[in-house]
């Protein structure tokens, strides 16, 4: 068989290249009389020798993107790196940020919406990645724990300090949400940690040290701010 | 989960003409969090074939007083709703409502909208991979009523079919008790009408039909509302009975009220009886306790859930109670 040619014409069909000569549908310079027309408009039909050309008129005359995006193209921010993926409707915002991408600091355990421990945080509210479709986080800004830890947070020092895991596998959902309620309120009172920690279920029962955790964190944060320079307390 | 379409409206229309496309082949999608589990448990025999989704309509996610009624959007979120100071205070039921929901994640997520368009929970109706073929999704039976039936009616099964399963909203009883209209993509109806029992629907909405907009009268002078929630974890759990009051006193006696439980009925239970039992008397804890009584004078609890009916008459007298606070 020659080199480059389809394989299908050893199935006894014509391989591609005749097939759509035969058909004249694509260009070809070998064939006298067949006209080379490079580009023609999907809308109109008028034919264009440049790429350039027929993107500005699809602009210009038909009022469209000259190349619109796919349903599923996602562009979105997690931990600060701009990203663009192509997803299917059924995946999980979770099976994006774990499995396509291998933050794997992200857990799952229900699978539900019912124990926190998928949480990440976007556009500054704690949500449940395993309960959000990633087709629907188009221009979203994500924060997963791997983000938290890489921006030096006192909380993951504090975590560690005040033994707030013993299996360990609540504990990035702990951290996330504890971060987006640190964001909003750099003072909160062991009642509103009780309250913003509510929806995370620790089958270890380590629930008691993550207030004292959180409001450690919360006090170095403070003084960070109070002198600025010392540490970014973004 | 398994395939499906998803496509983004971004206009109420588009929703509409998407969803009539499709007819009940389809579903809008709001927060997910009451859809996404139920199409992963593949519960239903139907599975949908698109997601429409709300979210990326402008304009359905807001929160104002016009003209002293409170408007919010459809697709605004639990949690705004409940953290919202104007809210807290002029229409405290509401308020408490949305921060008795599930869990702090679930109202970052959840809408006002799909909250009260939440399929029920029963516990047959959910076992995954459609188990239990039941009256609800067009079968012939009722699994509950001969089984565990503890967080099921307790005032008789839907007229219809014998279904049990009660309906699960915290936020629906207090904007009844508010007196609460909502506004679709076709019409608008007092909420009390919106809910229905019928296979595969707990709404009166048509399959090509939306919520935009939840609007509640300015209540009455010297009115307050209270909601309180009975569940067996402060956070993450449903209702087992939850209860809205918006009482009006006037010189120490009753002048209007609206009590409304929820989790003990097929729909939220307006307990006209407990009203009627307090209008023009003078209020104090008797009074309140024999509204408790009123409420639940028609309850037929089954086999397993007498309890609910103790609880659900401490709720009401203590909800309105805490309206005379
Ligand atoms: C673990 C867990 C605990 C929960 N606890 C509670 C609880 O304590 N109390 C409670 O009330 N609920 C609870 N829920 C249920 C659910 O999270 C909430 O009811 C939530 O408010 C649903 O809103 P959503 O926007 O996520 O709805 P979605 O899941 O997006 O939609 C729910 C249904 O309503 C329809 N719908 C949504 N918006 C509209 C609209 N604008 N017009 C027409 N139809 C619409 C959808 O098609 C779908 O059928 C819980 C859920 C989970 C997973
Ligand atoms: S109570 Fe209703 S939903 Fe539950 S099994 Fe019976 S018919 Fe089905
Ligand atoms: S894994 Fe998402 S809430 Fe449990
Ligand atoms: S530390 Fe084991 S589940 Fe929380």
């Amino acid at each position: 068989m020659k080199a480059g040619s389809s394989n299908r014409s050893s199935c006894g069909r014509l391989d591609d290249g005749a097939l759509y000569q035969e058909l004249k549908l694509m260009p070809n310079k070998d064939v006298p009389g067949v006209e080379l027309k490079k580009y023609s408009c999907p809308y109109c039909l008028i034919t264009f020798d440049a790429f350039e050309a027929i993107k500005s008129h699809i602009v210009a005359d038909h009022k469209s993107e000259a190349l619109p995006e796919s349903e599923g193209t996602v562009h979105l921010t997690i931990n600060g790196q701009e990203y663009t993926f192509q997803v299917e409707p059924d995946w999980t915002l979770y099976y994006l940020i774990h499995d396509k991408l291998g933050f794997t600091g992200t857990k799952l355990m229900c699978d539900r919406g019912a124990c926190g421990s998928c949480t990440v945080i976007m556009n500054g509210r704690p949500i449940l990645s395993c309960m959000t479709l990633a087709i629907e986080c188009k221009g979203k800004r994500i924060e997963t724990v791997e983000g938290i830890a890489a921006s030096n947070h006192p909380l993951v020092e504090e975590y560690v300090k005040h033994h707030c895991m013993q299996c360990g596998y609540c504990t990035p959902g702990f951290v996330v949400t504890a971060k987006a309620l640190l964001d909003r309120n750099l003072n909160p009172t062991e009642y509103e940690i009780r309250e913003a920690l509510g929806g995370n279920l620790c089958r270890c029962g380590t629930y008691p040290q993550h207030p004292k955790a959180i409001m450690d964190a919360a006090k170095i944060l403070r003084e960070a701010n109070r002198e600025p320079g010392i540490r970014d307390a973004g | 989960m398994r395939k499906f379409a998803h496509i983004d409206a971004h206009t109420v229309d588009e929703a509409v003409s998407a969803l009539r496309l499709y007819g009940n082949r389809a579903a809008a999608i709001a927060g997910g969090t009451d859809l996404l589990g139920k199409m992963k448990d593949e519960i239903l025999p139907r599975y949908p074939e698109a997601l429409i989704n709300l979210k990326t309509i402008p304009g359905l996610e807001f929160l104002r007083e016009d003209a002293g009624v409170l408007r919010v959007g459809a697709l605004t979120k639990l949690e705004d709703i409940g953290k919202e100071p104007l809210v807290c205070q002029k229409y405290a039921a509401l308020s408490q409502a949305a921060n008795r929901m599930a869990s702090p994640h679930l109202r970052e997520m959840g809408t006002l909208g799909g909250n009260l368009c939440q399929d029920i929970r029963c516990w047959y109706y959910r076992n995954p991979n459609n188990r239990f073929p039941c009256l609800r999704k067009g079968g012939g039976r009722c699994y509950a009523i001969d089984g565990d039936n503890r967080y099921h009616s307790i005032m008789g099964g839907s007229v219809e079919g014998g279904c049990y399963a009660v309906h699960p909203s915290d936020t629906a009883p207090a904007l009844i008790a508010l007196n609460a209209l909502v506004v679709t993509s076709k019409r608008i109806l007092n909420l009390e009408n919106l809910f229905q029992v019928d296979v595969g629907k707990t709404t009166v909405l048509d399959a090509d039909e939306i919520l935009t907009e939840i609007q509640i009268p300015k209540p009455p002078d010297g009115a307050k509302s209270a909601f309180l929630k009975f569940a067996i974890r402060k956070s993450i759990d449903f209702p087992i009975v939850n209860c809205a009051a918006m009482i009006t006193i006037f010189r120490g006696k009753v002048k209007a009220a609206r009590i409304c439980l929820n989790a003990v009925a097929v729909k939220p239970y307006r307990a006209l009886n407990a009203e009627k039992a307090i209008l023009g008397k003078q209020m104090d804890e008797k009074l309140a306790e024999s509204a408790g009584l009123a409420a639940l004078s028609e309850s037929k609890p089954t086999e397993r859930n007498g309890y609910m009916v103790q609880i659900a008459k401490t709720l009401v007298k203590r909800a309105i109670l805490a309206c005379n606070e």
